[in-house]
C-alpha cells in the first residue's frame, strides 16, 4: 500500500471539492468508519512486527495530514464555524413557531379586488347596511311599484317603515354622489341582504363590490377597458370576456359581463352550464335619472358603474361548490386560504 | 319565458340553426338560458328583462330576430279588420277611473261549441308549459303567448245583467278565482264586476263563477289595458301569479290590445264555430308618443365610438322606429307603439349599442383623477385584521341576522332591544344582532364538534341597536370587533409539547398588542361583576369575559374554557394614533435588578408597578413582571412574583452606588405599603 500515492490522491480529490457536502463525502471516504484509513489501520496487524511501527507512524501522519487538509479546506467555505446543529439531531421533528391566523377568504377577495382598483386610482368607501328605501331603490331609478324590483327582494325593518337592509351596495353611489362632486372613482365593498331561500348557491346575506367612475368624459369604451384590466388581474391574462346587453334600472346601456369558463376554458362543462361562459358582473353607464336624483347635470357628466358578488368570484376562483361554507366557518375550510 | 323554434318560424324565415339563433339572441339581450329538444321542435327558455315587455311573446321575439337578421316579419292579418260595434244593448261597459284602465274592449261571441282543443293547439301550448283546458280558454292563452296580449273569456250568460264594470273592489268583497281559492278583496285591488259582484281580478285572474266550461255557449271576450302598478299590487296583495299579470304589470302594447280579439275571433270561428256578433270598447288607445330628439354626438359621448348616422338610422328603422333628420347633428325619433320603454335619448343610445354590437365598441382607459380622501375605517379595520391574524387568530364571518333566542341563550347584553326584521323568511333572520359574541360562541361550538381542540377566532362586523328615546329614532349601526378563544393550545418548545389553556390573560395580551400597535394609550381594564371593562378616558369601549358553566352548557360546550372580548371599533378608532415619533436609542447601558417576593392575592400587580415606577423616579426606566408563581411553596392566598427593575440614565453609565439606594427604597416600599415578603 503506497501511502504516498494515497496522499497524492487525497490532495487531488480535495482540490476538486467545491462544497461542504462534497468535503464531507471525502472525509467519510478516508476517515469514516469503513474509510481508507480505517482499512490501512486494520492492515497493521497483518504486517511483520518490525514493519508495524513505521507503517503505523506513516498512517498516523497521513491521518493528521488529512485532518489538516480537510480543516484547511473547510475554512475556505465561508459558513464554516458558523454552522452547528445546536443540539437538534433530527430536523424531521416538528418545527417550532406560532401558527399564523388568516383573514376570511371573502375578505381576502375583497382586499384583492379593492387593491386592484386602488392601484388604478379608485378610492374605497363603505356605507351603512341599514338603508333608506330612497337610496336603495328610488334614487337608483328603481320605481317602488315596478317589476324591476323583483330582482331585489328586500328585508325591511319592523319599527322603521322606510328603512331596510340594503339589498345591494349601489345605495352608496347615491350617498357618495350626494356628498361629493365629480370626478369620482370609487369602489364599495360590503355586506348585502336579500330574503332568499338558502341553498348551495343562495344565502340571505352575502357580499358585493360596487365600483363607479363619474367625470365629464367617461364612455362605455372606458367601462370595457377598466373591467378588462380588472378581470385579467383577478383571473389571469388568458381569460376571455364578453359584454352582453342586459337591463339594470340604474344603468343604461347596461351589460352583463361573462368570462370564459375557468374550469373548461370555454368548451362547456357543468360549472358553466355547457355554455362556456360564466356570468361574473353587472355593469353599465350610470342612468341620467340617477344623476338627476343627486343633482348632477346629465349633460355635463357621464359615468359607469359595475357590481359583482364576492362569494361568486371566490367560488369560481377557488372551486368552491357550496356558498354556505363561507359562513359555516369550519376551521378546516377557512384554513385552506 | 318560453318560445318554440317552429312557432318563431311562423313569423320569420329563420335560416340559423337553433344553437346559433340562441347565441344571437343572447348577445342582443334576450338571454337564452336553455334549449330543450321536444317532439321535433326546440323550446327556448329566454330570460326577458323587466324593461322589455314587448319581448314577452312569440311575435316580440320574432320581431327582434327580424331586425337582428334583416329578415322580413311575416304578420298575418285577421279575416276582418274590425267587428261592428253595437252602440247599445247587449253589453254595458263602465270604467270607474280611466287611470286604472285606459282601455277596455268586450267582444260578444255567440253559439260557441266548447270542446277540447285540436292536437296542434294543445301541442303548442304544452310545449310552453301551459296546460290545455278547452278550445276557448286555449285560444285566449294562444293569443297571449303569440301576441303578448292577455285575453279573458267570460261565460256571458253568467254575467249578471251582462254588465261590465271596471272598478276598485269594495272592502270586504271576495271572489273565488279559477284556481278555486277564495280571495278577500280591498280597495287597492282593481276588479271586473258585473252588476252585483266582482267576476275577475283585473289583469290577474278570472273568477270561478263566470269561467268558460263545456256547457258555455255565449262568451264575452275581454281585451284591455290595465294600470301596471295596480295589477302588480293586486297580484302581490293576493299572492297570485299568472301569465296575464306578468305581462300587464310590465305594460302591454295598446295597439295589440285593440287587435288581439280579431285574431282570437278567427280561431274561435275555426275551432268553436263561434259567431261574433257585437263589439264594444271604452277608452282611447293612445299609441303615439312625443318624438325624441337625439344628438348624434351624444351617442359617441356615451359609447366612445362614432357610429355613422346612416348606421344609426338603419338600426333604428330596423327596430321599427321612425327617424327623421333634423339639423346636422340631430335626429327626431318616434318609437313604435310596442316600445313603451323608450322615453329618453339614453334609451335610444342603448338600442344603437345593442344592435351595433357591444363587442364592436373598443376598449379604452379613462383618465382617473385620484381623490385621496379615502376610507379611514376600512384601513383601520385592515390594520386590526393584520394584527390579529399575525397573533394567530382566524377571521370568521357570521350572519348579521340571528335568531332572537341565540342572543338570550348567550346571555350577553340583555339591556339592548335588538332591531327586528319585518319580513324574515325564518327564525334565523328575526333580528339584527346587537353583539357579535353569540355568533362567535356558536362558531366555537360548531368547530368543537368537528374535534378541534383549540379555536381562536375574531370577526369585524357591524352591530345594530335600537336607540330608544332618541329624537330621530333611527337604529344605530356600529363597527364592532369580537374575539373568542377556546380550549387548549398545544405547541412545541425545544423540550417538547406545551399545553396552554386559554384564559382572560390571553385575551388581555391580544388586546394589549393591538392597542400598542394602534397607538392607543390610556386604556384601563376595570373589573366589574366578573366582567372586565375596557375603558378609555372614562368611556367603556368594550369588555372581556369568561363564559360561565351555565352558558357553556347551553352551547353544548363541555370541558373547555371560553373567553371572549368585544370592542366597539367606532369608539376605539377615535383613540387610534398612528403618528410615530422617534425617541433616541439609549446610549448608555442599563442596570437590571430583580426582586422576588411573596404577595397577597388581592394586591393588584398594576398598582404595585405604578408605585414602584413612582418610587424609582427618573432613573427607573421600566419595572415589569418577569415571573409569577402560585403553588406548593407559596402559602394559600399568596403568590410569588418576580419584578425586574431596569435603571438607566440618558447621559451616563450608572454605577452600583447610584442604583443601590433607589433599589433599597423600592424594597422598603414593597414591604411597608404592600406587605410583601421577600424570598
Amino acid at each position: 500500500m503506497d501511502i504516498k500515492l494515497i496522499q497524492a490522491q487525497i490532495e487531488d480529490e480535495l482540490a476538486g471539492v467545491s462544497s461542504l457536502q462534497r468535503l464531507e463525502a471525502v472525509r467519510i471516504k478516508y476517515l469514516g468508519r469503513k474509510g481508507v484509513l480505517a482499512e490501512l489501520t486494520s492492515l497493521i496487524g497483518t504486517l511483520a512486527p518490525e514493519e508495524r511501527g513505521p507503517f503505523g507512524k506513516e498512517v498516523n501522519a497521513l491521518k493528521s495530514n488529512l485532518l489538516g487538509l480537510i480543516n484547511e479546506k473547510e475554512k475556505t467555505f465561508s459558513i464554516q464555524n458558523t454552522v452547528s446543529n445546536k443540539g437538534v439531531l433530527d430536523i424531521g421533528l416538528p418545527g417550532i413557531s406560532s401558527e399564523l391566523g388568516r383573514s376570511h377568504p371573502i375578505i381576502q377577495i375583497i382586499d384583492e379586488i379593492c387593491s386592484i382598483f386602488s392601484r388604478m386610482g379608485f378610492s374605497v368607501v363603505e356605507g351603512p347596511e341599514i338603508e333608506t328605501e330612497h337610496n336603495n331603490f328610488t334614487g337608483l331609478n328603481i320605481p317602488l311599484d315596478h317589476p324591476s324590483r323583483d330582482a331585489f327582494d328586500t328585508f325591511y325593518l319592523k319599527d322603521y317603515p322606510k328603512l331596510l337592509l340594503r339589498s345591494h351596495t349601489s345605495p352608496v353611489q347615491v350617498r357618495v354622489m350626494k356628498a361629493h362632486k365629480p370626478p369620482l372613482a370609487i369602489v364599495v365593498p360590503g355586506r348585502v341582504y336579500r330574503p332568499d331561500a338558502v341553498d348551495a348557491s343562495h344565502l340571505f346575506m352575502f357580499h358585493q363590490i360596487e365600483g363607479f367612475l363619474v367625470d365629464e368624459q367617461i364612455r362605455f369604451s372606458d367601462l370595457k377597458g377598466i373591467l378588462e384590466l380588472f378581470i385579467k388581474s383577478v383571473f389571469g391574462q388568458d381569460i376571455k370576456m364578453r359584454f352582453r346587453p342586459h337591463f339594470f334600472p340604474f344603468t343604461e346601456p347596461s351589460a352583463e359581463v361573462d368570462i370564459s369558463c375557468i374550469i373548461c376554458k370555454g368548451k362547456g362543462c357543468s360549472v358553466c352550464g355547457r355554455k362556456g361562459w360564466l356570468e361574473i358582473l353587472g355593469s353599465g353607464m350610470i342612468h341620467p335619472n340617477v344623476f338627476k336624483q343627486v343633482g348632477y347635470s346629465p349633460d355635463k357628466y357621464t359615468g359607469f358603474a359595475f357590481g359583482m358578488g364576492v362569494e361568486r368570484i371566490a367560488m369560481l376562483k377557488y372551486g368552491i361548490n357550496d356558498i354556505r361554507l363561507f359562513f359555516e366557518n369550519d376551521l378546516r375550510f377557512l384554513q385552506q386560504f | 319565458m318560453k318560445v318554440t323554434y317552429s312557432w318563431l318560424k311562423d313569423f320569420v324565415d329563420i335560416k340559423l340553426p337553433p344553437k346559433e339563433l340562441a347565441e344571437k339572441l343572447t348577445m342582443a339581450g334576450l338571454e337564452v338560458v336553455s334549449i330543450e329538444k321536444r317532439e321535433g321542435d326546440f323550446v327556448f327558455e329566454i330570460e326577458i328583462t323587466s324593461n322589455r315587455p314587448d319581448w314577452l311573446s312569440v311575435l316580440g321575439v320574432a320581431r327582434e330576430i327580424s331586425s337582428l337578421a334583416g329578415l322580413k316579419l311575416k304578420q298575418a292579418k285577421p279575416q276582418e279588420s274590425r267587428i261592428k260595434s253595437v252602440a247599445q244593448g247587449l253589453v254595458k261597459i263602465s270604467i270607474a277611473d280611466k287611470k286604472d284602465c285606459p282601455f277596455y274592449s268586450a267582444t260578444i261571441i255567440r253559439d260557441v261549441k266548447v270542446k277540447p282543443s285540436p292536437g296542434w293547439l294543445k301541442k303548442r301550448l304544452e310545449s310552453l308549459g301551459c296546460r290545455s283546458v278547452n278550445n276557448i280558454v286555449d285560444i285566449t292563452n294562444y293569443i297571449l303567448f303569440e301576441l303578448g296580449q292577455p285575453l279573458h273569456a267570460f261565460d256571458l250568460d253568467k254575467l249578471g245583467q251582462q254588465f261590465i264594470y271596471v272598478r276598485r273592489a269594495r272592502e270586504g268583497e271576495s271572489i273565488i278565482t279559477i284556481d278555486g281559492e277564495q280571495k278577500i278583496l280591498d280597495h287597492e285591488i282593481l276588479v271586473i264586476a258585473d252588476k252585483n259582484k266582482p267576476v275577475a281580478i283585473a289583469g290577474v285572474m278570472g273568477g270561478k263563477e263566470t269561467e268558460v266550461g263545456f256547457e258555455t255557449s255565449n262568451i264575452l271576450l275581454e281585451s284591455a289595458v290595465f294600470n301596471p302598478i295596480l295589477v302588480r299590487r293586486s297580484k302581490q296583495r293576493l299572492g297570485l301569479q299568472s301569465e296575464s299579470a306578468y305581462r300587464f304589470e310590465r305594460g302591454v302594447d295598446p295597439e295589440v290590445a285593440r287587435r288581439a280579439p280579431l285574431f282570437a275571433l278567427d280561431l274561435m270561428r275555426e275551432l268553436a264555430l263561434g259567431k261574433p256578433c257585437a263589439y264594444k270598447s271604452m277608452g282611447a288607445v293612445k299609441s303615439t308618443k312625443p318624438a325624441i330628439r337625439l344628438r348624434v354626438s351624444y351617442v359617441a359621448r356615451v359609447l366612445g365610438i362614432n357610429v355613422p348616422v346612416s348606421k344609426i338610422k338603419q338600426i333604428l328603422i330596423g327596430l321599427g322606429f321612425a327617424v327623421r333628420s333634423q339639423k346636422k347633428d340631430t335626429l327626431l325619433i318616434e318609437a313604435p307603439s310596442f316600445r313603451q320603454d323608450i322615453k329618453s335619448p339614453i334609451d335610444i343610445v342603448e338600442e344603437i349599442a345593442r344592435i351595433y354590437g357591444y363587442e364592436k365598441i373598443p376598449l379604452s382607459l379613462p383618465a382617473i383623477k385620484p381623490v385621496l380622501n379615502t376610507a379611514g375605517s376600512k384601513n383601520n379595520a385592515s390594520v386590526i385584521r393584520g394584527i390579529l391574524c399575525g397573533l394567530g387568530l382566524q377571521e370568521v364571518i357570521t350572519y348579521s341576522l340571528v335568531d332572537r333566542m341565540l342572543l338570550v341563550k348567550a346571555g350577553i347584553n340583555p339591556g339592548i332591544e335588538p332591531v327586528e326584521i319585518l319580513n324574515p323568511l325564518s327564525k334565523e333572520q328575526e333580528v339584527l344582532r346587537s353583539t357579535l359574541l353569540p355568533s362567535l360562541m356558536r362558531t366555537l361550538a360548531y368547530n368543537l364538534n368537528q374535534q378541534q381542540d383549540y379555536i381562536s377566532i375574531f370577526e369585524i362586523a357591524n352591530v345594530f341597536s335600537n336607540q330608544v328615546g332618541s329624537v330621530q329614532h333611527t337604529p344605530q349601526e356600529e363597527l364592532s370587533l369580537g374575539i373568542a378563544l377556546c380550549g387548549v393550545k398545544s405547541f412545541f418548545i425545544k423540550q417538547g409539547l406545551i399545553k396552554d389553556e386559554v384564559s382572560l390573560l390571553h385575551l388581555k395580551g391580544i388586546l394589549e398588542s393591538m392597542f400598542n400597535k394602534l397607538g392607543v394609550k390610556n386604556y384601563n381594564l376595570n373589573t366589574q361583576d366578573n366582567q372586565i371593562n375596557i375603558v378609555i378616558e372614562e368611556q367603556r369601549i368594550g369588555f372581556i369575559l369568561g363564559l360561565s358553566e351555565k352558558t357553556l352548557t347551553s352551547f353544548d360546550i363541555k370541558n373547555k374554557q371560553v373567553v371572549l372580548a368585544e370592542v366597539s371599533l367606532g369608539k376605539l378608532f377615535r383613540h387610534i394614533n398612528l403618528n410615530k415619533r422617534f425617541y433616541g436609542i439609549p446610549k448608555y447601558p442599563a442596570i437590571t435588578r430583580d426582586i422576588s417576593f411573596v404577595i397577597k392575592d388581592e394586591v393588584s400587580v398594576k398598582d404595585l408597578l405604578i408605585a414602584i415606577m413612582e418610587k424609582g423616579s427618573v432613573l427607573l426606566s421600566l419595572a415589569k413582571v418577569v415571573d409569577y408563581y402560585q403553588g406548593k411553596q407559596i402559602p394559600e392566598g399568596f403568590r410569588g412574583l418576580t419584578i425586574s427593575c431596569i435603571y438607566r440614565a440618558a447621559d451616563r453609565t450608572l454605577t452600583e452606588e447610584e442604583v443601590a439606594p433607589l433599589h433599597n427604597a423600592i424594597y422598603a416600599l414593597l414591604e411597608e405599603r404592600f406587605g410583601v415578603k421577600l424570598r
